[in-house]
């Protein structure tokens, strides 16, 4: 059987994460922890710290400075949510277990809305200890739009989205990780593919589709093992950019034709 | 039965639904000076409107997913950043526009300056949203709205020129520049296509659990009630246009775009035209605050929506209290709700494509929406749409601007 294959941006960043048993919402995929080598994601990063950078520009880095100037942490990392609750991924991100509450909720709760009658409050609620990230990991925002060289040290692209594989190391034993794959390297800057990169499936209205395809034309899939560098600021490839795939390579099957 | 009943009591609150301040204003607007010339764009309006709002509906439906999720999820944080700041800001000037409304109402009834309304009508309107269910809310002010179904009765008491309207609609009066036509059907089609209508569907859609089953319900609320509340948008405007257009008066206060009902039906008719504005602009105060909690909550994936406790959603409900007193407070510095409508509508086309694309793009996408991806007629009027709407939004401002907002 072939391992599931999953593109980071379209299917598991900026979705809504919603607890299993009861349906309530956490947070959302604001960004990925990455590790190992072949990176794999080990968990679901969110709030502010996590949002900002990704951001970028001077609102992110006013998110990023408000959160810290707020935290009661002396080196505040983000919301962390390890990545074995994972139980489906599909418009949303399912998770199992209890994860804590993040601290804006819990502020807003006991400073302004419990106080007003008819609130519902009847209890403090429980204070959990906060489980935020402990090492600073990579992330894999970080990755995206990231420009792409070859191996003479032209320039081939940046990076729109990355492909995961699950065929990972085992998390706490419960389901194999995500690895870093490919890399989906477009000719633009800040291009996003809104989906269009996969098969015939997904692809109307003709109009919107064929704009967004013309836009990433001469697109490039890198396998992993082609990356020698993945240091910032760029990815440095171990082969010359005429030996790259393009990125045609990547239809599936359309899943309502069987 | 019951089910008719539903599909009734769904249509009914849609039409009433559909007219807010924003329709009110434009078309009493639109009809005192430019006839029925203006007609045309309603009607593009509403058909935009219902494509989108069943679009929305139909991924609410089958994924459970609200349009707001959608255009964090599709667009990315940046560009969903940069729709939220244009979305809240809309909805919040247009939550100001539908307090001062509901306040002017008032002030015709009672005779008390409206300014001392506002501050009542912004508390009751914030206990509503704290303590009534969704669904109660929704059918009470819904229904009530419908009573504007006054205009169309006056229209006929009026006895118009019926032929004198016709010909009204495709020959716009001379004395208007072609600036100023365009830069009317721009904030006529912003007041039809207002995004926060998409946000409150699709939003009352996932809080009321709708499943696959719900389709055709929601269907045919949208495809019923949506044209005919148009209808009644061209009813107003057509009032004002027996009423004004002779004359060659213009329209300045919400008095005034009552009028035409006072003179064909009477005391009886005023009275139902002024609650009838009251219950449509109050339950679009509703509409608007909770749209603000929506997209800001479904941007940053807090828990939202009033199926939950208070305590348990509780950044939505402090931002649903931030944003009643911002706009109460922004009415009471005495600026001019009818202006901050036109100014609401023409900054809300300008933010259409945005909120649309989104929508569009994933009505497609067979991840979601499984054998209930759009058809070919839905696309073909779906890319239609977005075109039209990316020029309507350049154009917006730059109109806006040359006209000196219509003057």
């Amino acid at each position: 059987m072939r391992a599931r294959e999953i593109h980071a941006g379209l299917h598991l960043l900026d979705r809504q994460v919603v607890r299993a048993s009861t349906g309530r919402l956490v947070c959302k995929v604001d960004d990925l922890e990455l590790s190992g080598d072949p990176p794999h994601v080990t968990a679901i990063l969110a709030g502010p710290l996590a949002l900002g950078p990704r951001l970028g520009g001077v609102p992110g880095r006013l998110m990023v400075a408000i959160a810290e100037l707020l935290s009661p942490q002396e080196h505040p990392r983000p919301w962390r949510l390890p990545m074995h609750l994972v139980t489906e991924l599909g418009g949303a991100v399912e998770v199992g277990g209890d994860p804590e509450e993040p601290a804006l909720e819990a502020w807003a709760r006991r400073n302004i809305v419990a106080k007003i009658p008819g609130s519902g409050a009847e209890e403090e609620p429980r204070e959990r200890p906060a489980r935020h990230g402990q090492a600073p990991a990579a992330r894999l925002g970080a990755y995206l739009g990231k420009p792409v060289l070859d191996s003479e040290g032209k320039l081939v692209g940046s990076v729109a989205d990355v492909r995961l594989r699950q065929d990972g190391p085992l998390l706490m034993e419960v389901q194999q990780a995500f690895t870093v794959a490919d890399l989906i390297v477009v000719p633009h800057w800040h291009s996003r593919l809104f989906g269009y990169e996969r098969g015939p499936g997904g692809r109307a209205p003709k109009l919107v589709s064929a704009i967004i395809r013309g836009r990433f034309a001469g697109g490039r899939l890198v396998p992993w093992d082609q990356v020698e560098t993945p240091a910032p600021p760029a990815f440095r490839l171990n082969v010359p950019a005429s030996r790259l795939a393009p990125l045609t390579d990547l239809y599936e099957p359309d899943p309502r034709r069987g | 039965m019951k089910k008719a009943f539903a599909v009734t009591l769904g249509i009914l609150t849609a039409i009433g639904g559909f007219v807010d301040i924003g329709d009110l204003v434009a078309n009493a607007l639109v009809g005192a000076r430019f006839g029925m010339s203006l007609a045309w764009v309603v009607v593009v309006g509403v058909i935009g409107i219902c494509l989108f709002a069943e679009m929305s509906g139909r991924i609410a439906a089958v994924s459970g997913r609200p349009v707001f999720d959608l255009v964090r999820e599709r667009l990315g944080p940046r560009a969903g950043v940069v729709n939220l700041a244009a979305s809240f800001f809309v909805s919040l000037l247009t939550l100001a526009a539908e307090i001062g409304g509901a306040s002017l109402a008032l002030e015709l009834a009672t005779g008390v300056n409206y300014l001392l309304w506002v501050p009542g009508v912004a508390f009751v309107a914030w206990v509503v949203m704290w303590r009534v269910k969704f669904e109660t809310m929704e059918r009470v002010f819904g229904l009530l709205g419908l009573v504007l179904v006054v205009f169309a009765v006056a229209l006929w008491a009026l006895g118009p020129d019926w032929g004198e309207l016709a010909g009204q609609l495709t020959s716009p009066p001379q004395a208007e520049g072609a600036p100023t036509y365009w830069y009317y059907a721009v904030a006529l089609l912003g007041a039809a296509m207002t995004p926060y209508e998409v946000f409150f569907f699709s939003s009352g859609g996932v809080e009321e659990r709708w499943t696959r089953k719900d389709l055709a319900v929601a269907r045919t609320n949208v495809f019923v009630g949506f044209p005919l509340g148009g209808l009644l948008s061209l009813a107003i405007a057509a009032c004002a246009a027996t009423v004004f257009l002779p004359v060659e008066a213009e329209v300045e206060t919400l008095g005034q775009m009552m009028l035409p009902v006072g003179l064909g039906l009477g005391k009886i008719g005023l009275a139902l035209v002024i609650l009838g504005v009251f219950a449509a602009t109050f339950g679009a105060t509703l509409e608007t605050a909770l749209s603000c909690g929506y997209t800001l909550s479904q941007y940053f994936g807090w828990q939202w929506g009033k199926l939950v406790r208070p305590v348990e959603a509780a950044r939505f409900h402090t931002v649903l209290l931030v944003t009643v007193v911002l706009a109460a407070a922004l009415i009471l510095t005495t600026i001019d709700p009818i202006m901050v409508t036109e100014y609401s509508l023409v900054f809300s086309a300008a933010a259409l494509p945005l909120t649309y694309l989104p929508v569009l793009m994933i009505a497609n996408d067979p991840d979601y929406m499984g054998d209930h991806v759009n058809g070919r007629f839905s696309n073909a009027l779906g890319t239609f749409y977005m075109l039209l709407l990316t020029v309507v939004a350049v154009a917006a401002i730059p109109l806006m601007i040359a006209t000196k907002a219509g003057q």
